[in-house]
């Protein structure tokens, strides 16, 4: 469970990026963050795992106070939420297999790290994270030898591979095809069914927001502006959150046909 | 309409901006220290044509080099030793180099108040010349290859350490920042998400260290820090000319080898 409680973060330039935040995510929701860039998505959800942390207010993420964590328990509480990012991130020169298998970081020894000899079955659960995303026949693949899909499906397996409880992708299909985009937002909209991991996506298009998420939340100027089911989800709601009329920008649908 | 139609005139760019002023002052501030300094060391291309065209006894030993050193016993032991030194110093330095630059970068090392002592640290290491380490182990540890040895050690260090240094400033840091975002630890997260990242560069740097500590080793031997440096050194101070340039030769072959396979090897890395 995920609970930010009148939460603000303000960064040293001044930048206000979240304001007065009170904000409660239950176990296995699925969540989409939409709103303008600069809206404050990437700071809510990079505060989630403490990568950015609150300059005042609380947040309580599975029982740790976020805000109070020391190193240790910062690491113990990232290892239990695994990251997707918009580029990546990946180790372009090593293989598929070493990238994933660092999502078993905090699990494995660090000597066996220095050596690259990780436990069977550490090997075992990043296997069984590859399967999922359908990627198992790349495992030895450079990394720099896939394609943009291929390589946020590495990147999904690699957050898989930490066994999380939470799960945050930040503009996770920005940088793919719609087709590719699809094909990701499923795999993340299953792996949240099926394992009951709480899930929490940035995302740029209205049209695939209402389309996967059970709770669309739209911030604007750092504020949360909106908080409920993508079904309710009609003109207004995204005048409120884009400060002006839907364009053409704002479907992945309709900018694909332009 | 194309744009190589000749038929109508070509439209008119506009105006080019002239050379930056910042430009003009650097090359003149170039061109008058050029004309100082050369004035202050007395530089005269008359007289160096001179003095190599005079009758010359080192410039006549090179034409006549004693081609009997290059398989002269007597210089077979420090020829391997010279290997042997630029190989360990190497091999002890380039190590400690890795982790020194990792210790020196932000991520490697959030630490501000140790990141600068190591940054200082590397900088003083890099600031003394192979020479004058030589000269410092020779006067503390005495004459002979154990000095050689330390100061390639030190050498080693400045080098590697700062090659790697750059290349580790210009690295990708997303895996960085997916390893904090899993938990890692600080030396799982180098381990794991920088290292591979520059590992070719960074053998590429100890292929060149290695280059570099054979011509240093050679060189050191004239302080009295072994190798073939001490039989150069022998040979100049009884003014054997031929046989100075004869080992010469000899180094320069091996040298020449040496150099070869690192290039190629060192081009197949990155």
């Amino acid at each position: 469970m995920i609970r930010f409680s009148n939460a603000n973060v303000t960064y040293p330039n001044g930048v206000s990026a979240m304001k007065n935040l009170d904000l409660e995510i239950g176990d296995g929701e699925f969540v989409v963050i939409v709103g303008l860039s600069g809206a404050g998505k990437s700071t809510l959800i990079r505060a989630v795992n403490g990568l950015v942390p609150l300059t005042s207010g609380e947040l309580n993420v599975n029982g740790h106070q976020v805000h109070d964590l020391n190193r240790s328990g910062m690491r113990e509480l990232r290892s239990d939420v695994g990251m997707i990012f918009q580029g990546f991130n990946l180790v372009d020169r090593t293989t598929v297999l070493k990238n994933v298998l660092m999502g078993r970081l905090h699990k494995v020894p660090t000597w066996r790290t220095l050596v690259g000899k990780y436990p069977q079955a550490d090997i075992d659960i990043a296997a069984r994270a590859l399967a999922r995303v359908e990627i198992i026949e790349k495992t030895y693949t450079r990394a720099s030898d896939l394609s943009g899909g291929q390589r946020q499906r590495v990147g999904i397996a690699r957050a898989l591979a930490q066994e999380p409880s939470i799960i945050l992708a930040d503009e996770p299909v920005a940088s793919l095809d719609p087709p590719t985009s699809h094909v990701v937002m499923r795999y993340l909209q299953q792996i949240s069914r099926e394992l009951g991991i709480t899930t929490i996506v940035n995302l740029h298009f209205l049209d695939l927001a209402t389309a996967y998420a059970d709770r669309i939340i739209g911030l604007r100027d750092g504020v949360l502006v909106f908080d409920g089911p993508g079904s309710d989800c009609d003109e207004n709601v995204f005048e409120s959150i884009y400060g002006r009329s839907l364009t053409a920008d704002d479907t992945m649908a309709k900018q694909a046909a332009l | 309409m194309s744009l190589t139609d000749q038929a109508s005139t070509a439209p008119t760019l506009p105006r080019k901006p002239g050379i930056s002023r910042f430009a003009i002052g650097v090359a003149i501030a170039a061109a008058a220290l050029t004309i100082i300094t050369a004035r202050a060391v007395d530089f005269s291309l008359g007289e160096i044509i001179e003095n190599f065209t005079r009758k010359n006894s080192v410039i006549e030993g090179l034409f006549n080099p004693d081609w009997g050193q290059i398989w002269s016993r007597r210089s077979r032991g420090p020829f391997i030793e010279t290997l042997q030194l630029a190989i360990l110093g190497t091999v002890t330095g380039a190590t400690l180099a890795l982790p020194l630059a990792l210790w020196s970068t932000d991520f490697g090392n959030p630490n501000r108040l140790l990141r600068t002592i190591v940054r200082t640290f590397n900088s003083i290491i890099r600031s003394i010349p192979d020479l004058l380490w030589a000269s410092i182990f020779v006067a503390s540890v005495g004459i002979g290859a154990l000095s050689g040895l330390l100061a390639l050690f030190f050498f080693s260090i400045a080098v590697t350490t700062k090659l790697t240094a750059d290349t580790l400033d210009g690295i990708d840091r997303g895996p960085i920042e997916a390893a904090h975002a899993s938990g890692a630890s600080l030396t799982q997260m180098l381990r794991t998400a920088v290292v591979p990242q520059i590992l070719p560069s960074y053998t590429s740097f100890v292929l060149y260290n290695f280059e570099l500590n054979l011509r240093a080793s050679a060189v050191i031997g004239i302080v009295g820090a072994g190798g073939i440096g001490q039989r150069i050194e022998f040979f100049r101070g009884r003014g054997d000319w031929e046989a100075l340039w004869g080992l010469v030769v000899m180094f320069f072959l091996v040298v020449f080898v040496v150099e070869r396979i690192s290039v190629t090897l060192r081009r197949r890395l990155v």
